[in-house]
């Protein structure tokens, strides 16, 4: 049988912050993770948003589309805010942690896909909103049943007398950060409808294939 | 013979199926909304079956989630249906003119008298009552000060039970008193919702 160098898939632990039993850590992988979130928050803060051109049919003349004042305040805050809440899903060391940030996210991308006031784009984030409730379920149900069948909720705890983790419990979680992590498709629709996104639309992407990563390593880890 | 456990496991697993089944059938959005509500609350049952401290703690951040995105999804769902301003004026009754101030300085003192958590509980009832009799937006900002300030002092308070642990009856009432403040001016908020511009 092929065995694993390492019993984490992560490698040695580079940084580790204890609070309590709660220990968030980096490792390279994870670290690796946590920059990626960090450069695309980054530049979030500082580019300016795109202006979106429609052409009008049957003439030469075009439509820029502007972001300017509130909306892009609003926009700018929620994608950082998810931005943070990623790199807060990539280090923490709890299992519930971990849930409660994924689902932070969720509810960041509810905001970022929201802002546009175009009827289509916020049927998106209403219909998005409603799978990532539902989402909500599996990823506390699956952080329960963990702490209900082991008695902690620590990675590193778990890691030491691993496999511990329930297979249903492993299942749900996973089930969770899916639904969690469907947002890319609601927001292909707002981009389809041509409602001006970039860069914020960005961070959903980044953030749900980040939570995806850290899942995986979570899931081999426990 | 199964233990309690297993048995409360088994009866929210059937809770959160019929749920989910629902959820994907029904077609009504404002329904499909509140039936997402229900299953984040069969999620809690999940967590709180655990039945420990640790299940406690973490069934408020479980709870504080559900609600923000319920909050979130149900203004999504208020300005793509166009119901941001409300469709008939606001009713009018002659006592509540005159009768609030009163009623508001006997709950508000005797809130101050109980101090702490019930007492501010007390206290925004009052305000409550004045807000909803009065007119809404009035002096709503000087509500929203205090608060924040009365947050300021609650951390203070906390930082002091940290840091020099012999001034903790300070601590207390300075706590006790800006739970209280804190706890009716998020009450009052209540008072003010009859659909004003900005509220």
């Amino acid at each position: 049988m092929f065995e694993l160098p390492t019993s984490s898939i992560g490698g040695e632990e580079l940084f580790v912050l204890p609070f309590g039993d709660i220990v968030n850590y980096f490792t390279p992988y994870t670290g690796a993770l946590f920059l990626f979130a960090l450069i695309f928050t980054l530049i979030c803060i500082f580019s300016k948003p795109e202006k979106q051109l429609d052409v009008a049919f049957g003439t030469d003349a075009i439509y820029a589309k502007d972001v300017t004042g509130k909306d892009l305040h609003f926009r700018r805050f929620m994608a950082i805010a998810c931005g943070v809440a990623t790199m807060g899903a990539v280090t923490s060391g709890d299992v519930f942690n971990f849930t409660l940030f994924v689902s932070m996210v969720g509810i960041c991308i509810i905001g970022i896909v929201a802002s546009v006031k175009n009827k289509h784009v916020l049927n998106a984030a209403f219909n998005y909103g409603i799978i990532s409730m539902l989402a909500t379920v599996p990823l506390f149900g699956g952080a329960a049943i963990t702490l209900a069948a082991t008695g902690t909720l620590s990675i590193w705890e778990l890691s030491a007398i691993a496999p511990a983790m329930p297979g249903i419990a492993k299942a749900l979680i996973l089930v969770g950060v899916m639904g969690e992590g469907i947002a890319p498709f609601y927001a292909a629709k707002a981009e389809l409808f041509r409602a001006p996104g970039a860069p914020y639309v960005i961070m959903i992407h980044v953030s749900s294939l980040l939570m995806f990563l850290r899942v995986v390593e979570i899931m081999l880890t426990v | 013979m199964m233990d309690e456990y297993a048995i409360g496991l088994i009866v929210a697993l059937i809770a959160i199926i019929i749920t989910f089944v629902a959820a994907f059938r029904e077609k009504n959005d404002i329904h499909r909304l509140i039936i997402a509500d229900l299953a984040e609350v069969s999620a809690l049952a999940v967590i709180a079956l655990i039945a420990t401290d640790l299940a406690e703690a973490l069934i408020i951040p479980g709870l504080v989630v559900g609600i923000s995105e319920l909050m979130a999804l149900s203004e999504i769902y208020l300005v793509r249906e166009h119901l941001t301003h409300p469709v008939k004026n606001p009713f009018r009754i002659e006592v509540l003119d005159t009768a609030p101030a009163i009623i508001a300085v006997i709950l508000v003192v005797y809130g101050i008298v109980l101090c702490g958590f019930t007492g501010g509980a007390v206290a925004g009832t009052g305000m409550v009552f004045y807000f909803m009799g009065k007119r809404p937006a009035e002096r709503f900002a000087l509500v929203e000060t205090v608060s924040g300030y009365a947050w300021a002092l609650w951390i203070v308070a906390f930082f002091i039970f940290m840091v020099v642990p012999e001034y903790w009856f300070f601590a207390v009432m300075l706590a006790g008193g800006a739970i209280l403040a804190k706890v009716t001016a998020k009450m009052s908020l209540i008072g003010t919702m009859r659909g004003e511009k900005d509220v």
